[in-house]
Formats: C-alpha cells, sequence, structure tokens
C-alpha cells in the first residue's frame, strides 16, 4: 500500500510527516517523482507558462514572479545553461530551507528536475550554507539515489535529456546568499555581487546563462505541476498566492517552522500555530520578514496579513518569512546593534556606502562604549541609513539600512535613551 | 564608422558612439563627473557609486560607469536627490580617511581632495574611532602603499589583473576591515601605472615621492624615448629640471600605459652630470674650454660624424643640408636590441627611437645608414680626422657602445655630441659639446609602427640651440 502525502493541506510540507522520506523509496512510495515523469510529456514552454499562472513568487525574499523570471530566460536548449539553487539561507531568524532540506531532500530534488526539463539547463548547483553540513550530506545521498534511479544524470528516463546536479558547500558568508555573490563563489572567486546588468539569467555563472532560485520556490513547482495553476490559486490572495514557509524564532512557547496559506494574520500564527507569546508575556514588536525587514510595533503585528502587499502596505517587507517575535522583556537598542554588527560583519565591502555605512552605524549606536554619545545619534544614524539607500551593487546596504530606519521609526524614545544609558559597571 | 546617438546629460547634448560608456561620453565632453573607480583602461568595477545618475524613464539611480549611451536617453546628475547622495557617499569615502593632506604627496592632483572641496565640508561630527591600517608598506619597484588612505576603488587590483596580469594585488577581508594585500612584490614592468590610476595617495612613487609639489610643475606633451615603441608622455618639469614621466593617452601606440623602463628617460635631463658647454680632455679631466678651439682644431680635417639614431628627423635633415655637397663621411650607429624583441604590451627589445627617420634621412640625402657603412668609415679612421659621435641619449648597452669608442681612437681629433659626461669611456674624446636633449627640442621621430610622434621642448636646462646640424656647419671651415 502507498503512503499518500497530504496534498490536500500542503504545497510543500506534505511529506514530511512521513517517516524516512528522505529516502528515495519511502518518497517514491508516497507519490514522489510521479510529478517529474509526467512533465517529461510536456512541452517545456507549457511547463514555464503554468509556473507563470500560478503566480509563484520567488521564495528567497524579493518575491519577483518565478515564471516571469523564467521568461527572461533563453529557450534556445543547446545554448549551456545552469540552474542554481539557493540554499545558502544565512538571514538571520530564517531556517526553512533547512528544515525542508533536511526532512525531504527529494521534493527539491523533483523540482530542480522540472525546472531544468522546463528551462533546458544541462547542468544544476544547489548552493548551500557552509554551516549546513548535515544537511549538504542529506542532499549528497539522495543525488546518488536519484542518479541510481536515472532521474539525473545522462539521457533522464530515455527522454534524451540530460541533466547533471551537484552540491556545493559555501564557507559561510551571508553575502553569498545574493544571487551574483553566490556566482562569484561558485566560480572559485571571492564572494562579492557583480554589477547588474548584466542579469544572471542572460550572464551569469562563467559568463553563461543562469537561473537561481530559492529552495523553497523549486520545491512548490512539484506541487504545481501536479495540481496546476489554479489549485495553487486557491490559497492566498491574487497578488501572493499559494501557501509559505514561515521560520518563527524568538518570544513565543513554539517556534519553528510551519506551512500555511500565504494572508494568514500574524496574529494566528503566533497564538494558533506558535502557542502564543512565552510565559504569558506581553507582545512588544515583530520582525515579520528576516533581520532585514523593518520591525512592527505590538498594534500592527496583530493585524497584519502574511502576504506581498499586507506587509508592505505596513512598512515592512515579507521577505524569506523568518518572523522574529520579541515579547516585553526586549530591549531595541540591543536587537538594533545585534542587527548592525550582522550586516557589519557581512558586507563584502565593495561599494562605498556599504562597506563604510555598516561600520559607521555599528559605531554610532556604540558612542556611549566611548563616552561620546547624544540623544542625536539617532537622527545621525537615520541620515546615515537613508543616505546608504539605494546606492550599491547589491542589496545588503539596504537589508542593514531598512531595519534601522524602522527600528527608529518605531522605537525612537527607547534608543534615544539606549544610547546615551551607560551601563552600571 | 560606428553609429553615432545623440543624448542629454544635464540638460546639454552630447554625441558619442551608440553602445560606448555613458560616463566616457560625457567625460570626454568636458563634463565634469565625480568618479573613483571607473579608469577607460580598465573593466569597470562600478564600486565607488560617485557616478550615480538619474534617467527619464528609468525608475532608480545607477551608476553612469555601466551604462551605455543610447540615442535620446536624458540623464542627469544634478538633481537635488543624485547631488545629495553625491555628497553622502562623498562622506562615507572621507569617513575612515586619515586626512593628511599636509604630508600626502597626492595632494593637488587627488581626487578625494578635489571633490570634497567641491561638493561639501568633512564633516567635523565624525567623532569615531578610525579603522587603522598600515600607513607605510614597501610593495616593490619603486612603489609605496598607505592602506589608511586607500579608497578600495580596485583600480590597482584590476590593472594587476587585467593589464599585466601578474596578480600581485588583491583586496584581503571585507566590509571597512577590507585592505589592498600584496599576494607578492610587484614584479611587473608597468607598476609605476599604479602611482597613476590610483585616485587617490594611497600608492606612490618611492622616486617621486616628497620631491615636489605637484602645483610647482609644468606639463609637456612629447614621446618616450626609450624603445621604438613611442608611448606618448607627458613630462613634468620646472626650470630647476625634469621629475616624472606619465603616459599620455594615445589610442595608436600605448593606450592608458607607459612601461617603468620609460619612466626613468628623463634622469639625464637634470642630472649631475649634464653637460652645459664645451670641455676640453686634460689628462682625464673635462674642464670647461671655449668651443673656438675645438672649432681651430678641427680645420683642415676630414670631418667624420657618426649620428646617433635618437634625433628628431627636422635634426637629419638639417644636418644633412649642412653638409651638402661638402666633403664629410656620415654613418650611424643603431643601438643593439636589448631583451626580448616584445614583451606583450608595449617594451620593445629594439631601443633606438628613431631607427626609421634615420634610415629614411641618410637615404634621402644619398648616404648609407648601414652597419656594412659604419664599419667602412670605421676601418677608415686617421690622425688626419676629426670625428664627431652623437652619443645616444640612453644607452642600454654600455659594452657595445665602448667597442663603437674605442675604434676611433685614431682619429686626430675626437670630440663626442652628447648631453653629458655619462660613461667613464667618454674620457676617449678629447671634446664634449653640447647637444638638446629630447625634451629641449621641437621634432618628429618615427615609430616602430611607422607613425610619426612629436618631440616637444619644454625647459631650457642644457644647451638647446647647438644640435648636430649646428657642429655640421663647421664642415664649411
Ligand atoms: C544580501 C542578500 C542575501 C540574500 N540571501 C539569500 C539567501 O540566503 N537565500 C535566497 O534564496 N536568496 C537570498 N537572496 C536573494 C537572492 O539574491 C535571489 O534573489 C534569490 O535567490 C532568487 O530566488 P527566488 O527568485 O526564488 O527568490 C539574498 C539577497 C541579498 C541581497
Ligand atoms: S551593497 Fe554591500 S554587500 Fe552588496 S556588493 Fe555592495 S558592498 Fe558588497
Ligand atoms: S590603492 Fe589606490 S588604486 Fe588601489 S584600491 Fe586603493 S585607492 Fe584604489
Ligand atoms: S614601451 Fe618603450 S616607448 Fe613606451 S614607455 Fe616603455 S620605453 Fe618608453
Ligand atoms: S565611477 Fe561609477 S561607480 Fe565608481
Amino acid at each position: 500500500m502507498k503512503d499518500s502525502a497530504n496534498y490536500k493541506d500542503y504545497a510543500l510540507l506534505s511529506y514530511h510527516h512521513i517517516p524516512g522520506v528522505h529516502n528515495l523509496e519511502i518518497f517514491e512510495r508516497a507519490g514522489g517523482y510521479e510529478t517529474m515523469k509526467a512533465c517529461f510529456d510536456k512541452d517545456p514552454e507549457a511547463i514555464k507558462e503554468e509556473v507563470k499562472q500560478s503566480g509563484l513568487r520567488g521564495r528567497g525574499g524579493a518575491g519577483f514572479s518565478t515564471g516571469v523570471k523564467w521568461g527572461f530566460f533563453t529557450k534556445d536548449r543547446s545554448a549551456i545553461k545552469y540552474l542554481l539553487c539557493n540554499a545558502d539561507e544565512s538571514e538571520p531568524g530564517t531556517f526553512k530551507d533547512r528544515y525542508l532540506v533536511e526532512k525531504n531532500p527529494h521534493i527539491l530534488i523533483e523540482g530542480m528536475i522540472i525546472s531544468a526539463w522546463a528551462l533546458g539547463t544541462q547542468k544544476g548547483y544547489i548552493y548551500i550554507r557552509g554551516e549546513f553540513y548535515h544537511q549538504a550530506m542529506i542532499l549528497e545521498k539522495a543525488i546518488k539515489e536519484a542518479y541510481a534511479n536515472g532521474y539525473l544524470g545522462k539521457n533522464i528516463l530515455g527522454k534524451g535529456f540530460d541533466f547533471d546536479l551537484y552540491v556545493h558547500r559555501g564557507a559561510g558568508a551571508y553575502i553569498c546568499g545574493e544571487e551574483t555573490g553566490m556566482i562569484s563563489s561558485l566560480e572559485g572567486k571571492k564572494g562579492q555581487p557583480k554589477l547588474k546588468p548584466p542579469f544572471p539569467a542572460i550572464k551569469g555563472y562563467r559568463g553563461l546563462p543562469t537561473m537561481v532560485n530559492n529552495v523553497e520556490s523549486l520545491a512548490a513547482i512539484p506541487w504545481i505541476m501536479k495540481f496546476g495553476a489554479n489549485a495553487y490559486k486557491q490559497w492566498g490572495t491574487e497578488k501572493s498566492p499559494g501557501t509559505k514557509l514561515f521560520s518563527i524564532s524568538g518570544d513565543v512557547n513554539k517556534p519553528g517552522v510551519i506551512e500555511v496559506p500565504l494572508s494568514t494574520t500574524l496574529k494566528e500564527i503566533i497564538e494558533v500555530h506558535c502557542g502564543g507569546v512565552r510565559n504569558g508575556n506581553k507582545l512588544k514588536a515583530v520582525i515579520p520578514g528576516g533581520s532585514s525587514a523593518p520591525i512592527f510595533n505590538a498594534e500592527d503585528s496583530l493585524i497584519v496579513k502574511m502576504d506581498y502587499e499586507d506587509v508592505a502596505a505596513k512598512g515592512s517587507m515579507l521577505g524569506s518569512g523568518a518572523i522574529i517575535v520579541l515579547d516585553e522583556t526586549r530591549n531595541m537598542g540591543e536587537v538594533l546593534k545585534w542587527t548592525l554588527e550582522f550586516y557589519h560583519h557581512e558586507s563584502c565591502g565593495q561599494c562605498t556606502p556599504c562597506r563604510e555605512g555598516t561600520g559607521w552605524m555599528e559605531k554610532i549606536l556604540k558612542r556611549k562604549e566611548i563616552g561620546v554619545a547624544k540623544k542625536s545619534d539617532i537622527e545621525l544614524l537615520d541620515k546615515t541609513a537613508a543616505s546608504m539607500r539605494g546606492q550599491t551593487i547589491c542589496a545588503l546596504a539596504d537589508a542593514a539600512a531598512m531595519p534601522t530606519q524602522g527600528m527608529i521609526k518605531v522605537f525612537r524614545n527607547e534608543l534615544e535613551q539606549y544610547v546615551t544609558t551607560v551601563a552600571k559597571k | 564608422m560606428t553609429e553615432k546617438v545623440k543624448f542629454k546629460w544635464n540638460g546639454k547634448e552630447i554625441e558619442a558612439d551608440k553602445g560606448s560608456n555613458l560616463l566616457k561620453a560625457a567625460l570626454d565632453n568636458g563634463i565634469e563627473v565625480a568618479h573613483y573607480c571607473y579608469h577607460a583602461g580598465l573593466s569597470v568595477a562600478g564600486v565607488c557609486r560617485m557616478c550615480m545618475v538619474e534617467q527619464d524613464g528609468v525608475p532608480r539611480p545607477f551608476p553612469a560607469c555601466n551604462a551605455s549611451c543610447g540615442e535620446g536617453i536624458v540623464v542627469r546628475n544634478d538633481t537635488p536627490k543624485i547631488k545629495s547622495s553625491i555628497e553622502a557617499t562623498l562622506s562615507f569615502h572621507l569617513l575612515n580617511h586619515p586626512l593628511d593632506c599636509p604630508v600626502c604627496d597626492q595632494a593637488g592632483e587627488c581626487g578625494l581632495q578635489d571633490y570634497y572641496m567641491k561638493h561639501g565640508q568633512y564633516d567635523s561630527q565624525m567623532v569615531d574611532k578610525k579603522v587603522h591600517k598600515d600607513k607605510v608598506q614597501d610593495i616593490g619597484r619603486n612603489v609605496m602603499l598607505d592602506a589608511e588612505r586607500c579608497i578600495l576603488c580596485s583600480r590597482c587590483t584590476r590593472f594587476t589583473e587585467e593589464v599585466t596580469k601578474t596578480h600581485e594585488l588583491g583586496i584581503l577581508n571585507r566590509g571597512d576591515h577590507a585592505e589592498i594585500t600584496v599576494n607578492e612584490k610587484l614584479k611587473n614592468n608597468y607598476a609605476q601605472n599604479l602611482v597613476d590610476i590610483c585616485p587617490v595617495g594611497a600608492l606612490t612613487s618611492k622616486d617621486f615621492r616628497f620631491k615636489q609639489r605637484v602645483w610647482f610643475l609644468e606639463e609637456v606633451q612629447t614621446t618616450c624615448i626609450g624603445c621604438e615603441t613611442g608611448c606618448s608622455v607627458k613630462v613634468s618639469e620646472n626650470k630647476n629640471g625634469a621629475f616624472r614621466v606619465k603616459p599620455s593617452y594615445d589610442h595608436e601606440v600605448n593606450g592608458h600605459w607607459m612601461c617603468d623602463d620609460g619612466r626613468n628617460i628623463y634622469k639625464h635631463v637634470s642630472g649631475a652630470l649634464r653637460l652645459f658647454g664645451a670641455q676640453e680632455n686634460l689628462n682625464g679631466l673635462f674642464v670647461p674650454v671655449d668651443e673656438f678651439k675645438t672649432h681651430q682644431l678641427a680645420k683642415g680635417k676630414t670631418l667624420k660624424f657618426i649620428l646617433s639614431t635618437g634625433l628628431t628627423n627636422q635634426e637629419y635633415e638639417k644636418f644633412f643640408e649642412k653638409i651638402k655637397g661638402k666633403s664629410a663621411q656620415v654613418a650611424l650607429y643603431v643601438l643593439p636590441n636589448q631583451g626580448e624583441d616584445f614583451d606583450g604590451l608595449l617594451t620593445r627589445g629594439d631601443k633606438n627611437p628613431n631607427l626609421r627617420g634615420a634610415r629614411k634621412a641618410f637615404e634621402d640625402a644619398g648616404y648609407d645608414s648601414s652597419q656594412n657603412a659604419l664599419d667602412k668609415l670605421l676601418s677608415s679612421v686617421s690622425s688626419n680626422d676629426a670625428i664627431f659621435v652623437v652619443v645616444p641619449e640612453i644607452i642600454y648597452n654600455e659594452d657595445h657602445f665602448n667597442t663603437l669608442i674605442s675604434k676611433v681612437e685614431k682619429a686626430g681629433l675626437k670630440i663626442a655630441l652628447t648631453h653629458g659626461e655619462t660613461l667613464s669611456t667618454l674620457r676617449a674624446f678629447d671634446f664634449l659639446l653640447p647637444i638638446p636633449t629630447f625634451v629641449e627640442k621641437n621634432g618628429d621621430i618615427i615609430n616602430f609602427q611607422n607613425k610619426k610622434r612629436a618631440l616637444r621642448s619644454g625647459i631650457s636646462y642644457g644647451e638647446t640651440s647647438k644640435d648636430v646640424s649646428y657642429y655640421a656647419g663647421w664642415v664649411n671651415l
């Protein structure tokens, strides 16, 4: 008898309850790789169209339509090109891709094979965050199984299509999650983003067309191809269809990864899925989309719907879907300090506004350590952050500036107090 | 012909090649655009973010150095939004910069200093500790690195990667801890170009350091006489002499660069051994003498001339005019090849600056410029002769030249026409008579491509009025 995947409720985590599903045999018994096989009988263009119709938006953070992005890719099937899966997942608060891959590597591989067939890429790489050693091993094993079954390699299933897939481990740099930084790193260079244009879809890895997609984006492809774009749109809103993984951390009773339809309220996520704020404490604030997303105060947190539009309308962004819950015990100055330390440490240092700005913002916030802090430093911090935005090669500078400005907007008083209060020793 | 397009920059109409670099087109058309990382001779890095522009119909500002000229586009960098972002980016550049202009060699030609005087003042609110880096590093080939002054524009690393392909430099670390790292000491013969392209005073030349403040110097556009390549160069000089040589963009010959050997060609101009007037050899010691004495001694002798390949076309022409119809013998001394024939970039083994011009002038005047003719002249040298040897300005192979000198020994009167007492073997001559150096005369030379390039006089440090043809005039005696 077949284990059946619980497809009704989930597009991504439907197999996760099945013990041992990371083994190809068990995955297949539950219906895995069936969609892939069916897709080989479909016209690649029709697959791209279906994905476009589904309205799937890139889950790496920017939320750009996957189907539209695929549409920019060359249709020349003989041209050498690459499919690059972004599994670098380093944004503080984000751990959904890790969970997906660890429990069910085959859903990603199946998604990548279908995508490769649609896009006509002959080679693929899964660029995985260096710290995810265990997950990389799981992927390696799963890829081996897929090769053994003839799903990867030359002439897949006798369809005359070749696709090789490799795992490449990063070395722990956040910036290698930015797609062109990842390409530099994969090329053996220092992990530094490249100037755009040209975009990777035109000139990417080794100067050849390269499609970069997030783990979660690629893992959603089998479901979309099995049940169709319309079924996918049953969830979420018109502009944010489908389900999304959220990784919730911080002051909740049950942190972890959940899959819910887009547009689920943050209140439901915290109270129902995560068992509420820990110790019955009062909610103070929520960072809704990873460390780069501007923070919400408690009030906004309780009314926001977790879809791309509503989060944006309230002044933040859905980002990678990393929800960080902060209760009344938290000091916002400390939260900002950790955030700024992170971006200072991770700036690749190419662009002047980012290289100098990330370091300076941290110094401004820490002026009390050298005894020169003033209340007006917060104003300077705001101005500095503002002048970093929209000026650089990649979005890291904005990713550092946005949460800073967001924090100042919501918690200015607390920050002014923070910078001028010297801790008693 | 490449297609031309017209576009507008801050309202000014500019015509440029379609698809050519937008920033370059603006700069070429005399528009001042702050930029640190862009260099026309290197790939585009787009990291300094100073050249940001807005374009009608494009939602976000972008760096002009990573854009191309398109028909009818309208770009501006004078909007309030862009102006304020450029000012902010400038202050980011200054944040960790030591601002030690008073002791910096780059002062006066520093990109940072230029722009911060123009775009606003340094934020004196900066109370935070600057990131400290190594300020004095000898990175080889006469280049010094001050890592604190570096603004990480990456021009130098791109140069060693793309132009010389020698990869000595890189950028180590990230964020504001990033700094130029020297993988190995500079080993290429183009290292001084790094000093030129560094937009600030982070890379300086040991040779030029602290010698002269740049605002006391004038630049003269001329041609390098270091080898047959004939790179276009600028010589910086003042009344005290010449102080440095820099390349000057020449699309057909050297592009943006020149070799380090060429940087030294000025040294003899105002060197200690420079000759200012006639000198006589008194038992191995040269002492000033009235030129008239030499003149008298040459009377009645058969005059023989051995010319160098470093004269201008005009000098050769005037020379041959002077001796026309007179019984003087003339031959040409050609410098031997030195090093590899071509290093793949600019430097050539043939060190004769104007061999082609010399040969043509000989031919036009009915003289033989071959080695045979020289050998013939040398074998006929006798006590009846007054021999004039034009000493090449730069002698790479002294032994070879000394062999030539040894062959004129028998002459009754041996005269060196030279800019100075450069070799000990010049003691074999009875008299030294001064001639101008390459920066003290106007004329043309012909390079290895048969292209004409100009020598231009800037200073009159030594002898400038008496050239080889002046002495040829003595044939009339
Ligand atoms: C600083 C920075 C870090 C990023 N890190 C990640 C990451 O860890 N994982 C990811 O999928 N995308 C990351 N991105 C986004 C990628 O550049 C890229 O947009 C994404 O991988 C595209 O996939 P998608 O269209 O499926 O979202 C990052 C972007 C920036 C600017
Ligand atoms: S914005 Fe920052 S991280 Fe991104 S390329 Fe520029 S310096 Fe590097
Ligand atoms: S040393 Fe000069 S050329 Fe090199 S990166 Fe620094 S500022 Fe640029
Ligand atoms: S290549 Fe020759 S002409 Fe050019 S700078 Fe060097 S020595 Fe001078
Ligand atoms: S000159 Fe364009 S970014 Fe530096």
